[in-house]
């Protein structure tokens, strides 16, 4: 069955290609093409898309500067949707449909999210955000883990999922059900690119962030604690 | 019960079990995600000017929670169109 199969449709320099990498190479034309007309013809829809992603991100990623972040998520984001959606158009399949390609973009999340953790704390520090009680340090990795692996099959499972389901209805009922089956995919679509971001971004703030407060509490010294306390119990004086 | 098929026993017990798990596979995130949907409105209701917050924390809840769908639908898919089993052990 042509859902769950990957064939390989030729091979380059000794390397097997799969359909899901030539449906790849089809989307990254598209979108090359779409940002390169867009520049020429109405720039501001670029501002806008961008503008949206920079306030998407930035209600749940609560940094003073976002810009070391936009990249990775946005691209995240403009990749999931296009894919999502490219099943539209007949004769093509998402690459996002295929298993493998879900789980290397949850890999990236992984690795990035590890790297940006590092890169704020230090190695020693961002390992010991793991240990605060030594003995969760087994359940921190395992929630690493198994948070790439709900990222991957929940957006394997959406989209691969409204793929068969169009399949089946077009082999019952070929003529104007599969149009609404096909819509239904579309919002799925847009909605599982919206939460992969959303959940990429709130991996990250919670690899990166710094309690203020116990940072301020240490530099103001514990005067400040014990005068507070005092003045609980006894009033202002 | 005896007299049948390895592969056909397999196949009428792989049919009943997929249908009683994709019920309460569906059933369950939806009674679920109405009552998550229930308590989003209430909270506008409350507070009309928390509406785009409460908006954006319900979208990101409802994905969530149909996770556990998606995944038993999965399942279920595997179960009924490639299961694995049959070709392994019976041939079928």
């Amino acid at each position: 069955m042509d859902i769950i199969e990957h064939p390989v449709l030729f091979y380059l320099l000794g390397i097997p290609i799969s359909q899901t990498v030539v449906m790849t190479w089809i989307l990254i034309v598209i979108t090359v093409v779409i940002v390169l007309i867009l520049r020429k013809v109405l720039p501001s829809l670029l501002e806008t898309m961008l503008e949206f992603i920079t306030g998407m991100v930035a209600d749940v990623l609560d940094v003073d500067n976002l810009n070391p972040y936009l990249p990775l998520l946005g691209s995240l984001f403009i990749f999931i949707l296009l894919s999502n959606m490219l099943s539209i158009v007949p004769g093509l399949k998402s690459p996002t449909s295929d298993i493998n390609t879900t789980l290397a973009l949850a890999l990236v999340v992984l690795f990035s999210v590890q790297l940006y953790g590092i890169r704020q704390k230090g190695f020693w520090g961002y390992l010991k955000t793991f240990s605060d009680p030594i003995w969760l340090f087994p359940l921190e990795i395992v929630s690493q883990v198994s948070r790439t692996f709900s990222l991957t099959l929940r957006l394997f499972g959406n989209i691969m999922s409204g793929d068969l389901i169009v399949a089946i209805v077009f082999s019952i009922i070929p003529l104007i059900v599969p149009v609404a089956m096909m819509s239904l995919s579309l919002l799925t679509g847009v909605l599982q690119a919206y939460v992969f971001t959303i959940l990429a971004a709130l991996y990250i703030a919670s690899a990166v962030e710094v309690n203020i407060e116990d940072e301020k509490m240490r530099k103001a010294g514990s005067n400040k604690i014990r005068n507070n306390r005092k003045e609980e119990k006894y009033g202002k004086s | 019960m005896e007299n049948l098929e390895p592969g056909t026993l397999v196949t009428v017990i792989t049919i009943i079990v997929a249908g009683i798990s994709i019920v309460l596979g569906t059933v369950v995130p939806a009674i679920m995600e109405g009552l998550a949907a229930g308590k989003a409105l209430d909270g506008i209701a409350r507070q009309p000017d928390a509406a785009p917050q409460i908006r954006t924390t319900m979208i990101i809840s409802m994905a969530l929670l149909e996770t556990t769908a998606i995944y038993v639908l999965l399942i279920v898919l595997v179960l009924l169109f490639f299961n694995p089993l049959l070709e392994r052990f019976f041939g079928g």
